[in-house]
């Protein structure tokens, strides 16, 4: 028997394209599947927000008002806060919700609507607030949110993109992926729902006081706030719009709309009980 | 932080270490290959077979068992093809040249001991392939491959 001395071939076992190619051909191709897999999570989010009935959303999340109205600091201002979200709400007739209002324990100046109709106002908002006014304009703002079911869109939206895409993405390893498709999608889209609601609260102000003097303060103030409270104010600009832009656009639409953007301020409740009624 | 330098970063790292890592595991790799060609050619007069009975005519004057092996590891650029790959299915050719090396690999480093040894064939040759995972968890991530090549190593009189 005979033993031919072959080398093996090194070949056979290798394909011929090229690594580089290869890679670039498969990234190119996850990035479109995730594009379509992003719009399509989306617009399903979007839809299954619209038919949401919000009593379902109440049952739904009734238990996020409850721990945010379970042990509410006790604030000064807080019965002049609610009376204004009470009022506030009247002039919007089709309000499905039954707002509540609860007072986070927290210096910097800020509110959330929470999904189920529970609005939460910072300890700072109500003590930096010289006006009744400028508390209502906030107050509409987040009642604007609710009108426009943002507050459902944005948790919608991020738990739509994260499981679709971490379905496909987090399986391979590239975490990256969903982290940075759901931040680019939701920045400006965020900034499109301030605006949105920054109309509708306005709107609320105009009908509730004839006048939308004053709502603009909260935001005049924002620098000085952040001079006050450092870095914790800054967090506030991430998803908001730059101010100047945004006191300008409240300005345009007052005049759009016809509104007297002067009036007389209606005060607010002293924070010590003992001391006058600040007049601004 | 800007967003836009934060997606940049994020981004941008990881493409560094890809191109890197691919630098560098190509410039390996195709000196591996050159190397496993000039040890094969020169120990290409040692009969490797797969045949379990000795060929008629052989004297053989001893065996013994003989064993050479490899464990091979992805590189990061590797893991992050084959990782794409696993979307889309194919060929997973990143993996292809790496098992191929480890192959023969295993093979020369069984035929150079058998031939240390005094030995002049080998037959019966057998390779083996298995996973070794990291901290003995199946989470489906690889540490490594062996491959182990095993034969009856054969002292041939004259």
């Amino acid at each position: 028997m005979s033993f031919d001395p072959r080398l093996p071939r090194d070949d056979v076992n290798v394909s011929k394209t090229h690594p580089l190619a290869e890679a670039w051909w498969l990234v190119v191709g996850a990035a479109a599947a995730g594009l379509v897999l992003t719009v399509v999570a989306l617009a399903l989010s979007d839809a299954a927000v619209r038919w949401l009935p919000p009593s379902l959303e109440a049952r739904l999340f009734g238990g996020l008002v409850e721990a945010g109205a379970a042990e509410p600091p006790d604030h000064a201002r807080a019965a002049a806060a609610r009376d204004v979200l009470a009022r506030l709400s009247s002039h919007w007739p089709e309000n499905p919700y039954e707002l509540q209002l609860s007072v986070l324990d927290s210096d910097t100046p800020n509110a959330f609507a929470l999904p189920g109709g529970s609005v939460v106002v910072t300890r700072g908002l109500l003590d930096q607030a010289e006006s009744e006014n400028e508390l209502a304009f906030v107050l509409g703002h987040e009642i604007g949110h609710f009108a426009g079911r943002h507050h459902l869109q944005a948790i919608g939206r991020a738990l739509a993109l994260s499981l679709t895409l971490s379905a496909v993405f987090g399986s391979v390893g590239a975490d990256a992926v969903p982290r940075l498709t759901s931040d680019l999608a939701s920045k400006g889209y965020a900034r499109r729902q301030e605006r949105a609601a920054d109309r509708f609260g306005l709107g609320l102000v105009e009908r509730e006081y004839g006048h939308v003097a004053g709502a603009d303060r909260f935001f005049a103030r924002l620098p000085d706030a952040k001079a006050r409270f450092g870095d914790r104010a800054v967090a506030w600009f991430v998803t908001h719009p730059v101010t100047e832009q945004r006191i300008a656009a409240l300005h345009r639409f007052a005049q759009e709309r016809g509104w007297r953007e002067s009036g007389p301020l209606t005060p607010l409740a002293p924070l010590d009980p003992r001391a006058p009624a600040a007049v601004p | 932080m800007d967003p836009w330098v934060e997606i940049g970063l994020q981004l941008g790292v990881p493409l560094l270490v890809l191109l890197a890592t691919y630098g560098i595991g190509s410039a390996v790799e195709r000196r591996h290959f050159r190397l496993l060609r000039m040890r094969e050619i020169r120990s290409r007069s040692m009969p490797v077979a797969t045949i379990l009975e000795v060929p008629p005519g052989w004297e053989v004057t001893g065996s013994a068992l003989v064993t050479g092996s490899c464990v091979v590891s992805l590189d990061y650029f590797k893991r992050f093809v084959a990782g794409l790959r696993l979307l889309f299915g194919g060929r997973l050719a990143s993996y292809e040249t790496l098992l191929d090396r480890a192959r023969r690999e295993a093979l020369l480093r069984m035929k150079e001991r058998a031939h240390e040894a005094g030995y002049r064939a080998i037959i019966g040759v057998r390779l083996e392939t298995s996973q070794i995972a990291p901290n003995g968890r199946r989470d489906g991530r690889t540490a490594g491959v062996e491959v182990l090549a095993s034969g009856t190593a054969l002292r041939l009189g004259r």
